[in-house]
């Protein structure tokens, strides 16, 4: 195991970019819905 | 049930499955020796990507059929289509750099496919900035069709800009015509995430066009009333 490569920071910032892109996608969707 | 409800119990589902995509990736999937844990990016990273280019080609055939039909109904999917492409491809070029990073040593580099990648993003980008921009319904679809066409072409390259160029970008090791070189439980998440990205497309889509139907419910212009 230690031979793995110790780079969990890139995967957690990753993970954490998608998971806001699509949440803010999201609600951006349904406040204009409820806007409109 | 209206198409906006459909479209956001399609998008709650979707995300339930990218919560169980996230749990499963990160505790229930091994880790890559070589790569570390940055090689779990490529759970995200590649379906993002596989819809992205997915929406383009849809977005495309859209517009070839709504110049010959003249079809509002294809003119507001396509709109749709692209919108929630943009989105897929924002992921796709913030994630493909963090991947990047730990992996060649380098954010990015104006390699064939993550140029070609960057292209599609700014068509993407423009054929939304021309729907703003032209007030016309019936111009607007039409100018719009035409850069949809033209992203639908830039698709097959970037595909297959891994074999025609030497890249740092890797070949494909799902989408090609041999098997997947991958160990059973990191292509069961995989296929679980792409289930989820088809699922997010949907429910987006669905919202995305009943927007738009509202819009020209409310004489915002569909192209059928020119």
């Amino acid at each position: 195991m230690s031979d793995v490569p110790q780079n969990a920071g890139y995967m957690v910032a990753a993970y954490v970019v998608t998971a806001v892109i699509l949440v803010a996608y999201a609600v951006s969707l349904y406040r204009r819905s409820n806007q409109s | 049930m209206t198409l906006t409800q459909k479209g956001r119990w399609i998008t709650l589902v979707a995300l339930m499955c990218l919560a169980a995509v996230y749990v499963r990736a990160l505790a229930f999937t091994p880790v890559e020796r070589l790569q570390g844990l940055a090689q779990k990016i490529f759970y995200l990273h590649v379906p993002a990507a596989i819809w992205t280019e997915t929406a383009m080609i849809l977005v495309g055939l859209a517009s070839i059929f709504y110049l010959f039909l003249k079809d509002a109904r294809l003119d507001r999917f396509a709109e749709a289509s692209a919108e929630v492409g943009t989105v897929f491809a924002t992921i796709v070029l913030t994630t493909g750099p963090i991947w990047g990073k730990p992996i060649w040593g380098t954010w990015w580099t104006w390699d064939a496919r993550l140029t070609a990648t960057l292209l599609l993003f700014f068509l993407y980008v423009g054929y939304l900035l021309v729907r703003g921009a032209v007030r016309d319904p019936g111009l607007r679809a039409r100018y719009a069709a035409v850069l949809g066409i033209c992203g639908m072409c830039l698709v097959p390259f970037i595909h297959l800009s891994v074999f025609m160029f030497r890249t740092l970008h890797p070949q494909p090791i799902i989408l090609k015509p041999s098997a997947p070189s991958l160990p059973g439980s990191m292509l069961a998440t995989w296929l679980l995430s792409l289930a989820a990205f088809t699922l997010l497309y949907v429910g987006f889509v669905t919202q995305r066009y009943a927007l738009s139907l509202m819009r020209d419910a409310h004489g915002g212009g569909s192209p059928s009333h020119v």
